[in-house]
């Protein structure tokens, strides 16, 4: 009985004059959503083809050279992006080196070692490492960090490798005043652990507590039980948040710009300034002209792709954990 | 299950002709706590060689609680605790020094859900060997092979060792999970309602399975199942707010329990 004359007073309604005006209401709302996710992609198509159209002489002149070319020379016009690329592809291996293991530490340590009392204000304070503007990274890193680096670690590590092959070329500083592609490399590394570490802790809280508990049932101790289950079983979503790290330590820009020397040459030490395509733009937009300004543009078109593919994936890597 | 005559006996019952069964695990003045809840209340329990013995009763009565102190499982969770005696083979289980790593593959677990690693059907099985011992690779595919052929896994998956264990099925996965614990030669099973996530064709292979592991090991099942329990248990325990309302051969437990409770659980009444 109940049920049929709720289905009546739903046919009642149906037919009534309400439903439309709901439906025109639903169709406004729908617009404006539909538009505000339409703008967004209009941005991004508008700065991609600005970015293409601003370095377009830059490329017609040096073509696929200015990929590999090294020459960065206002006097004569010559550019050439590969010192820049290589310093930010450097900068982003070393950050990764250094944050990967840190920030899986962190995310394992909080999910599966850390007694509750400790796990929120350590969780926080390591959030709260993201909230950090990067401009103080900048600064501290400047201020602090590089006459410590300089003292303590590219004094003494240039006195051992003098005169080695190999690591002689690459951890030696003839002028070892802190700055350098290694030291911007460490600064990236603590501004993407909040990243990897809050994802990859997200990832590992998924799994499920039955797998965890019978790898220890078998008598795993807790670095089997996250080498060998836990990690492979959050399998390519930690990758994927490795990989948004990786775009933040591309793209970073003022910490990196503080600290890496800017010079305009490749170096074959990372303990020697260097620069990347972000700190190159930073530096010189201000005065560019004509096929300088080009150039900058083009570089930067270089990094956007870059980053762009870097997050795409990333994203797409991390979803088909939260889909499983 | 007729409701037959209550018998004036002790809760642990006269053993008769099973008085003869070595005792593998004996549980003494057993308290649990999770915080302050008092999860399990002076548990008295013997689990017989190469017996199988039920735990029933209603959700939440104790019985996974009791079954995760065998291996210590427990002790992942800080706010969980124990206090009596387990003791394997005379020795105490619950004591501190005990090494938790060597007692859980002598005691081997089950568990609901099946939890196959991510690695291949191959590794699932011999992970476990190799965290106890270090055998050359003849050995260890025997090993394994005997392992697959004991949980009736081998003639489905000889031609895909290689393949991710995840691939399986629901029913297959379970019994690469038994295959897994069995593979370390445990002395004791441990079942957490291994068939609750499976379907009837796959449920009865479980319990066929667990017929013949009988022969071997010592066996502790946590079921819902009546019926499941009846079929394939020699012992059965009924447990009611953490406490063992009554222990003793699974024929005796069906066709007369002593206590009324045992009796309105497994005639439907309650539960």
């Amino acid at each position: 009985m109940a049920a049929g004359s709720e289905a009546l007073s739903y046919a009642d309604r149906k037919s009534g004059s309400q439903v439309i005006s709901l439906t025109g209401r639903n169709a406004i709302f729908r617009a404006l959503c539909l538009s505000s996710a339409i703008l967004v992609l209009a941005v991004l198509a508008g700065i991609l083809i600005a970015m293409f159209i601003g370095g377009w002489p830059a490329f017609r002149e040096f073509g696929l050279g200015f990929f590999t070319g090294s020459a960065w020379d206002t006097q004569n016009d010559q550019y050439g992006a590969w010192p820049a690329i290589a310093g930010t592809l450097s900068t982003a291996v070393i950050a990764l080196i250094i944050g990967v293991p840190l920030s899986l530490g962190i995310a394992v340590f909080l999910t599966q070692l850390a007694p509750g009392w400790v796990r929120t204000p350590v969780a926080t304070a390591v959030e709260l490492l993201a909230a950090v503007p990067s401009i103080i990274y900048g600064m501290w890193g400047l201020f602090v960090f590089v006459p410590l680096f300089a003292r303590f670690f590219q004094v003494p590590v240039s006195n051992l490798t003098e005169g080695l092959p190999i690591v002689g070329t690459i951890l030696y500083s003839r002028s070892p005043t802190g700055l350098g592609v290694a030291t911007a490399g460490i600064i990236l590394a603590f501004m993407i652990v909040p990243f990897i570490a809050s994802i990859a802790r997200d990832m590992l809280a998924q799994i499920p507590t039955v797998l965890r508990e019978s790898a220890y049932g078998i008598g795993c101790t807790t670095w089997e039980v996250v080498r060998y289950v836990l990690l492979p079983q959050a399998g390519v979503s930690i990758i994927g948040a490795i990989m948004l790290g990786l775009g933040r330590a591309l793209g970073e820009t003022m910490a990196v710009t503080f600290v890496i020397g800017n010079a305009n040459r490749l170096s074959s030490s990372i303990l020697d300034p260097g620069s990347t395509i972000a700190s190159r733009i930073a530096n010189e937009f201000n005065e560019a002209l004509g096929l300088q300004m080009s150039a900058l543009i083009a570089t930067g078109c270089i990094l956007f792709l870059v980053t762009f593919v870097v997050l795409v994936v990333a994203r797409l890597l991390v979803a088909r954990m939260k889909a499983l | 299950m007729s409701a037959s005559p209550i018998r004036t006996q002790s809760i642990i019952g006269h053993m008769d002709a099973d008085d003869r069964a070595r005792v593998r695990l004996a549980v003494k003045d057993l308290n649990f706590y999770y915080n302050t809840f008092h999860g399990l209340k002076n548990v008295n329990l013997n689990f017989y060689d190469r017996q199988v013995t039920a735990l029933i009763g209603p959700s939440g009565c104790g019985k996974s609680t009791l079954l995760r102190t065998f291996n210590r499982i427990y002790s992942l969770y800080p706010e969980q605790r124990a206090e009596g005696q387990i003791l394997l083979d005379g020795r105490n289980i619950l004591d501190p020094s005990i090494d938790l790593n060597e007692l859980r593959s002598r005691i081997g677990m089950v568990f609901q859900k099946p939890t196959p690693f991510p690695m291949s059907i191959y590794d699932n099985v011999a992970f476990g060997l190799r965290l106890i011992e270090r055998l050359p690779k003849a050995d260890m595919d025997e090993r394994v092979e005997s392992a697959l052929r004991r949980s009736a896994l081998w003639d489905e998956v000889k031609d895909k060792l290689k393949q991710s264990g995840m691939g399986l099925s629901g029913g297959q996965q379970q019994r690469l999970c038994i295959a897994r614990t069995i593979a370390q030669k445990p002395e004791v099973i441990l079942f957490d309602e291994p068939t609750s996530a499976l379907d009837p064709i796959s449920t009865g292979k479980i319990e066929e399975l667990i017929e013949q592991l009988r022969g071997e090991f010592t066996i502790a099942i946590v079921t819902h199942n009546m019926q499941q329990a009846a079929r394939i248990s020699q012992f059965t325990t009924f447990m009611y707010l953490g406490e063992v309302v009554e222990f003793g051969p699974t024929e005796r437990i069906f066709m007369t329990p002593e206590k009324k409770r045992t009796q309105d659980y497994i005639t439907g009444r309650f539960g």
